[in-house]
């Protein structure tokens, strides 16, 4: 199948979010949409998907003019859109899901449950995937529901997969997994639509790329051609920095010290220190228990046993608003789920940690509360319209500024980040890798959960890799080198040494 | 721009339509003041003066907000817990039980609990008031215990309560009518301006303090934090469990403050039955008012215009004749039309 979207043009409000856009898509290729976020990615495939209508332009299959109005004109014409949220039912087991709208009925009406999980079954072989179709979804790592999903547009028999940011949750060993699939796919003729800001991710799988900036394509063709420097310039305008961020700086007393932290399922053992100035990573693979550790030290976990320390005395964190008071501050990863209060407005979304503190008689000191966020959009760099606009007005690298500025404003002695650069464009990436140091020259121990161990590595003096609750390693100056973090991640040797 | 003659009349639409779905107040608004000039209407133009019409129009309408304040001050605190991701289905039967408590300690009979330890007059019903509103505000607390520290959904809770409550009180006040002295009446009967206008002026307060508290405080804008996304306040530093406590002791106050209101109005209580349906008629007035249940999204103010479209409405049939039996049901269409009017969220 060809597919052909010429001379698309789409506005909300006011301003242009596309502006005469083509893109093109033949069977077998696997082509990267590149962009920062609000270059208009997602606008351009939910006109695909036939989710939103676009103000001008056509689109073709097969030379054919198709009218795409809601999203079902779309699938049955063929093209399968993977959001970045999934839309899976938890509830509901594996081949149930894949047939979700689409059950199979025996007689008398009645759900004809062996057929359904033989033909999950013959799906999840043709893509040479191990999964018992009876597994409920709840109990599915996040890469098994991305092949869930998946097998689901193959069933359709959808010729074009959109998907949006399929590896932005999964670990390393997760991603090789979701990756063979997508070849296995594009090898038998299905168009692949790959939406990342992993740009290595996209040197390694894909076969084309196409980079929208602003609203408009900039650069487009054979991703042999190019490398991550010159995407990565295509997409933001300008030269953007990879090499190890500067190190060397003055720490100073220790902030926060753990001592044999176990729960009863998530960690064992653990014992660390941060000291004042030091960016401390903290990495490993998926139910390495590293955010469950950070929650339970911030109070909003289970409980646990062992001591942590601030500043040299014991503490007994007991909820968040203690933490808070001690200094410490935990920003969650999947900032949609645990972070983003949809119904109220940007400057609430950033100050609401600060609020028992800036209150006066249970009132908000309403000057002071602008007066901190306008600090920090200017610290931070937020773009927005009005401070009062909804926080979903924004786009997803703000968000996670507004985010940021949440837990910074409670000028906090220890910040826990936890997967700080989850969703967000190249350029604000950089923004928020000059924050961290920023902070840490401020004499703030700042400690970054992250899966990415490119990260850790640009921005942390030193990281602990974890694997299964317990510390593996922790490596520091040319040991931290993604090379002995896998190793140790993936528990291939336990580092005796520290 | 075109000047042709419809230019005008579109932008009118296009600024209608805008406000109606950006502006979620407007389109309470705009149904409160369709229903006032439908109810303006009905009462007809078949006066002797403009004078004549217009005292009975104002009466009319001070009978509306008389006969709604009680649930309009429910009303308040429901918004709270609705904002909060709850729901309180208890306000009925807490009503009369707090409405039993208050007359047991005002009796002027043999049974009279502060005749008897000697307390009378203006100190008695002091006492009652506190005691009263005290009361409310436990029986709120343990709700407000059961749904934090129990962990129960609070659906089940309040309809646990709401048995309860109802059953104990008609159990225990078999047989017994407690005499309302004449005096505590004066709380919902002191003429202003030669008006019975005081249970108005009590909504009013109220309404006007419950505004302030949801706009301007920590606690408000927490209830709001909490309803939108529980996960994201409590790891912001929420003490998600005081604050949704904190919302059902909330709404038992105002349920003491209504069942005192009640008393001192009628000077009786038919247990059996009073207040009973309150609960859905707080809940209406609260959705009408354009508060998602789904919490997170709601408005004090929206609520005090939903009572009145609630109590407007009544009103309007009753003006027209309508059987007391259908009434019910134009209250069912009422609330369901609101919530299909209102602004939503897609569900995708």
């Amino acid at each position: 199948m060809k597919l052909d979207m010429r001379g698309i043009f789409k506005s909300f409000g006011a301003s242009g979010v596309l502006k005469n856009v083509d893109f093109s898509l033949e069977g077998g290729e696997i082509c990267a949409l590149l962009g920062e976020n609000g270059a208009g990615k997602s606008t351009l495939m939910n006109i695909l998907g036939g989710v939103i209508p676009a103000d001008r332009g056509e689109i073709y299959i097969d030379g054919a003019k198709a009218d795409f109005t809601q999203p079902i004109d779309s699938m049955r014409a063929g093209i399968a859109f993977i959001h970045q949220e999934l839309n899976l039912i938890n509830d509901l087991p594996v081949y149930e899901n894949m047939f979700v709208g689409r059950e199979i009925n025996g007689p008398f009406g009645f759900l004809d449950h062996d057929k359904m999980i033989s033909e999950t079954e013959r799906i999840f072989a043709m893509m040479e995937m191990e999964l018992d179709p009876r597994a409920m979804v709840r109990d599915l790592d996040p890469s098994y529901k991305q092949i869930v999903e998946t097998a689901r547009a193959i069933m359709m028999n959808s010729s074009v997969i959109i998907m949006d940011e399929p590896t932005s949750s999964l670990t390393e060993t997760e991603i090789e997994r979701v990756f063979a699939i997508v070849r296995t796919l594009a090898s038998r003729g299905v168009g692949i639509v790959f939406i990342s800001h992993k740009l290595r991710e996209v040197m390694r799988l894909c076969t084309r790329y196409v980079v929208l900036r602003d609203g408009s394509m900039v650069a487009s063709g054979s991703v042999a051609d190019v490398t991550t420097d010159s995407l990565a310039r295509f997409m933001v305008g300008h030269d953007v920095r990879t090499e190890t961020l500067q190190r060397g700086r003055q720490v100073g007393r220790s902030v926060l010290k753990a001592e044999n932290l176990s729960d009863s399922k998530f960690f064992r053992g653990v014992n660390f220190e941060v000291k004042s100035g030091e960016v401390l990573g903290v990495t490993g693979l998926l139910g390495d228990g590293r955010s469950e550790l950070f929650q339970s030290i911030f109070g909003a976990g289970g409980g646990y046993a062992g001591q942590v320390y601030i500043d040299g005395s014991p503490v007994k964190v007991k909820s968040t608003t203690q933490a808070l008071n001690l200094g410490l501050a935990y920003q969650p990863r999947n900032r949609k789920e645990n972070g983003i209060l949809k119904d109220m407005d940007i400057l609430e979304n950033g100050s609401i940690s600060i609020w028992p503190v800036i209150s006066k008689f249970g009132f908000i000191d309403r000057a002071r509360q602008g007066e901190l966020f306008d600090r920090q959009v200017k610290n931070l760099r937020i773009k927005m319209g009005g401070r009062t606009d909804l926080i979903t007005s924004l786009s997803g690298g703000n968000q996670q500024k507004v985010m940021l500025s949440r837990w910074i404003s409670s000028d906090p002695r220890a910040l826990i980040l936890d997967n700080p650069t989850q969703g967000v464009d190249v350029g604000a990436k950089e923004e928020i890798y000059d924050i961290i140091l920023k902070l840490a020259d401020e004499g703030v121990a700042v400690i970054v959960l992250s899966s990415e161990a490119g990260e850790i590595i640009r921005v942390c003096d030193r990281a602990i890799v974890m694997y299964h609750g317990r510390i593996a390693g922790i490596v520091s100056g040319d040991r931290m080198n993604e090379h002995d973090i896998m190793r140790l991640a993936t528990g291939a040797e336990s580092d005796r040494e520290v | 721009m075109d000047d042709a003659p419809g230019t005008k009349r579109r932008n009118f639409f296009r600024w209608f339509a805008g406000s109606w779905t950006a502006r979620p107040l407007f389109s309470t608004g705009t149904a409160l003041i369709v229903m006032v000039i439908l109810q303006t209407l009905a009462l007809g133009f078949d006066f002797p003066t403009f004078g004549a019409w217009l005292s009975r129009w104002l009466v009319n309408w001070s009978n509306i907000l008389r006969n709604n304040a009680g649930i309009g001050i429910i009303s308040l605190g429901m918004t709270f817990v609705i904002i909060s991701g709850g729901i309180d289905l208890a306000v009925g039967s807490t009503l009369v039980a707090i409405g039993a408590v208050v007359m047991m300690l005002i009796d002027t009979g043999p049974k009279g609990l502060l005749l008897r330890i000697g307390l009378t007059g203006v100190p008695a019903y002091a006492a009652a008031i506190i005691a009263g509103v005290a009361f409310g505000a436990l029986l709120g607390e343990i709700t407000g215990i059961l749904v934090t520290k129990g962990k129960l959904p609070p659906f089940i809770a309040t309809l646990g309560t709401m048995k309860i409550c109802r059953s104990v009180t008609q159990h225990f006040m078999q047989g017994y009518t407690p005499q309302v002295p004449k005096p505590f009446l004066q709380i919902a009967s002191f003429p202003v301006f030669g008006q019975l206008i005081m249970p108005i002026i009590y909504w009013f307060i109220f309404a006007f303090i419950f505004y302030v508290i949801s706009k301007r405080t920590a606690f408000g804008r927490q209830v709001t934090a909490v309803g939108s996304n529980e996960r994201a306040a409590r790891l912001s530093g929420v003490s998600v469990q005081r604050v949704k406590r904190l919302v059902y002791t909330l709404t038992g106050t105002m349920v003491a403050f209504s069942a005192i209101l009640q008393v001192s109005r009628i000077g009786s209580m038919d247990y059996a039955n009073a207040g009973s349906g309150s609960e859905m008629d707080a809940i209406s007035a609260v959705i009408v008012g354009g508060t998602s249940m789904a919490g997170g999204r709601g408005f004090i103010l929206g609520t005090v215009l939903g009572a009145l479209i609630i109590g407007v409405m009544n009103n309007l049939l009753n003006l027209m004749g309508v059987p007391p039996f259908l009434r019910e049901a134009f209250k069912g269409v009422i609330v369901i039309g609101a919530v299909l009017l209102q602004k939503r969220e897609s569900s995708s």
